[in-house]
């Protein structure tokens, strides 16, 4: 079974800051890591790899040249191989574009049997390229995932978490699959794995590789637009009146809530 | 045993005086409650206090310490309650001063890399505002979110950074006291060397509230290490665990900033409690955490290859390395959340906190098991391997609150006994309180001497925390 993986680069902090003006995200000093959410996808792909005889699992992921150590992480996890789709070309691109740079990079690849790919990137959040890809490849999709099985006549049963119970979905390869957490818990890499992913060369296809074309990605081939970056306005706004003295931070609040009327 | 006088109605007029109606509590026994234990056993050491004061500046707790002197009021200090060895707990009723108003970082002083904390300052609150100056607070004991400055103070805590940075005491350059007569002294300061007369400073950390009231502290910082790395190991057996620690430190050339124990049982408990599975939970007999820090990613790799090749050559299960922020936590989770587990299955369960050297560390957890299966019961073991410092915590199997307590006390002495035969001492990290100072007497009897006289210096009318860590 030929597997491949979805996988993508994001910063590692909670805290996210958007430049007002430009409306891109401040990347800056800001550590990368492998977006949590596609882990499990890894891990989902390893141990079906561990179940099926020369099968093998195939790390992609588009962005920059740094990108290529996330691509190190799934290898530690047991993945066989990165690609790193990176161009310049590529920037900027939007949930669509970057789909179709994926489904195209997957094409040149040739020959999954399932793409596997995390519930969305904790970056952007919008779940979307998973099963944009599918569109792009026109291969069955199954989103929220949270279980898989071979079926001796090579059918996929997958189960997926629906709202308010679960949907079993019988299907043929090819066919993408994005999973949510509780399908496993992904386990940390041992020291074979580690070293294995230091001396992994990670194969690099640019636009011309893969034959995407530059209309078709990047900002200029991204349908969306960012018009507009802004944080949600509080409707709440909150006071604090500090002292050293608690009677006179006291005093402060009585006198606040004489002002509003409340006392 | 002396005799104290009891709290009036008429002294709390005057503690309130002190302090604002709202910072005394009084003949309120579900509010006094919650400051009649820390985490030691549950209710089996709790003892109520007639009333609790929590002022907010060292002037009012020097006015208070007066007047419970005057009074002939026993005052007992209070930080979060985190403690596990009963040392907040007030023995003989009185006052509990819980200086946990007194929350406020005073100062992170960049120039001198010293911050200025007020007792009552969270740990993890002060880590946090450190690194957001690119400084490190050191001092990390395991309840790192919970627990106060001033406990790590009192108690001179340790934790899992022990063998890099050393315990609290390595981490206080000054204190700001208030003595049992009232008077607020200052000892040390941002300095970081002093040696003009006696180490006063010294000789505070660990005082467990007999001697003063800490009030301020001056606390050393160290610049923030670019990278961490950990590695999780299982061995089939505690004495190859333990005979790997001395290899892998000597030939990392760095000293690793935590070496972690914990034994089967313990991880099969913490997984659970966590919902998580661990390669080898079958075979392994125990699994070491250790975490190395350096600046760069290059540095990083170099540590953990050589460590992760000397574990296996050592006959380690396997190695995981975690050198990203989410494994970590993953491998981190199981060794914070240890107690936390045991408490789901017995929320009276005691730590024990021995200390012996790293060597004798297999005969030590052999000898835990026997004692466990004398007993009858299960004894996990978690610590900090290359500190020599293990918590043994049996677990009831099933007697009545009063027998448990007697059987898990004669558990504890034979234990605690056992390490001082093999060369340690009965508490590593956790104090004495007054859970263990039959056990100090024991074994220190001659240092006890000495304290007694310290302590009659300072607290002759011994107001100021009775009942801790000797008869007196």
């Amino acid at each position: 079974m030929k597997m491949a993986v979805l996988v993508k680069q994001v910063p590692a902090t909670e805290n996210i800051k958007i430049d007002p003006v430009t409306g891109v995200m401040q990347r800056d000093n800001l550590q990368s890591e492998l977006n949590p959410l596609d882990t499990y996808a890894v891990e989902q792909a390893v141990r079906m790899k561990k179940n099926f005889q020369q099968s093998t699992v195939t790390a992609v992921s588009m962005g920059i040249p740094a990108a290529q150590s996330i691509l190190r992480q799934a290898i530690a996890m047991g993945c066989d191989e990165g690609v790193l789709l990176s161009d310049r070309a590529f920037a900027g691109s939007d949930t669509w574009a970057t789909a179709h740079v994926l489904a195209k990079g997957l094409q040149k690849l040739g020959g999954f049997d399932i793409i596997f790919a995390g519930e969305r990137a904790t970056d952007g959040e919008t779940g979307q390229v998973g099963p944009c890809v599918a569109v792009q490849l026109n291969i069955p999709v199954l989103t929220f995932v949270s279980e898989v099985k071979i079926e001796e006549d090579g059918k996929i049963l997958a189960t997926r978490s629906v709202e308010g119970g679960y949907e079993l979905v019988r299907v043929s390869s090819p066919v993408l699959i994005s999973v949510v957490k509780e399908i496993n818990e992904p386990w940390i890499p041992d020291y074979n794995g580690m070293m294995k992913s230091r001396s992994a060369s990670i194969k690099i296809m640019t636009a011309q590789d893969i034959g995407v074309d530059k209309a078709d990605c990047g900002l200029e081939g991204s349908p969306t637009r960012v018009s507009k970056v802004f944080y949600p306005k509080l409707t709440r706004n909150g006071e604090v009146f500090s002292d050293s003295d608690p009677e006179k931070a006291a005093q402060k609040i009585v006198d606040f809530l004489k002002e509003k009327n409340i006392l | 045993m002396k005799e104290y006088s009891k709290i009036t109605s008429e002294n709390i007029k005057k503690l309130r005086d002190i302090c604002t109606d709202n910072a005394v509590i009084y003949e309120d026994d579900s509010a006094l409650q919650a400051y009649s234990h820390d985490e030691a056993g549950g209710s089996f050491y709790a003892h109520m206090p007639q009333a609790v004061v929590k002022p907010c500046s060292s002037e009012q707790v020097s006015q208070i310490v007066r007047f419970a002197a005057a009074q002939n009021i026993p005052l007992t200090p209070r930080g979060a309650g985190s403690g596990l060895a009963g040392a907040c707990v007030p023995l003989y009723g009185g006052i509990v001063l819980s200086l946990e108003r007194m929350n406020r970082i005073l100062e992170i002083d960049t120039q001198n890399m010293v911050a200025v904390v007020e007792p009552g300052v969270v740990t993890n609150d002060l880590c946090k505002k450190a690194q957001e100056k690119g400084l490190y607070y050191a001092g990390y004991p395991m309840s790192v979110h919970s627990s106060f400055i001033g406990g790590n103070v009192a108690t001179n805590a340790g934790g899992s950074k022990v063998i890099k940075y050393g315990n609290t005491s390595h981490h206080v350059l000054g204190l700001e006291v208030v003595l049992p007569d009232g008077s607020i002294v200052q000892y040390g300061g941002k300095r970081r060397k002093d040696s003009s007369g006696y180490d006063m400073v010294h000789l505070f950390i660990g005082s467990e509230g007999t001697l003063g009231v800490i009030t301020k502290i001056f606390l050393n910082l160290v610049p923030l290490a670019g990278m961490t790395v950990d590695l999780m190991v299982p061995f089939e057996s505690v004495a190859k665990a333990i005979a790997s620690i001395e290899p892998v430190i000597r030939s990392s050339s760095v000293l690793p900033s935590a070496v972690e124990f914990l034994d089967g049982t313990s991880v099969k408990y913490s997984c659970s409690y966590n919902n998580m599975e661990l390669p080898f939970m079958q075979e392994a007999q125990a699994y070491m955490i250790v975490q190395f820090e350096a600046e760069n990613s290059e540095q990083i790799q170099t540590l953990y290859e050589k460590a992760g090749k000397l574990f296996l050559d050592m006959g380690a299960l396997n190695v995981y390395i975690a050198d990203n922020r989410n494994n970590s936590e993953k491998i981190w989770r199981i060794r914070r959340n240890w107690l936390e587990s045991l408490k789901a299955i017995d929320p009276n369960v005691p730590t024990g906190d021995v200390v012996v050297p790293i060597s004798e560390i297999p005969a030590m957890v052999e000898y835990i098991k026997a004692v466990g299966k004398k007993y009858e019961v299960d004894i996990p073991v978690a610590g900090h391997a290359a500190d020599g410092n293990l918590h043994p915590a049996p677990l009831n199997n099933g007697s009545s609150c009063e027998q448990w307590r007697e059987v898990s006390e004669k558990i504890l002495s034979e234990i605690a006994l056992k390490a001082c035969e093999l060369g340690g001492a009965v508490s590593g990290e956790h104090g004495i309180g007054f859970i263990k100072k039959n056990l100090l007497s024991i074994t220190k009897k001659n240092q006890i001497e000495s304290m007694l006289k310290i302590k009659k210096s300072f607290d002759p009318n011994n107001i100021m925390n009775p009942g801790k860590l000797y008869e007196y």
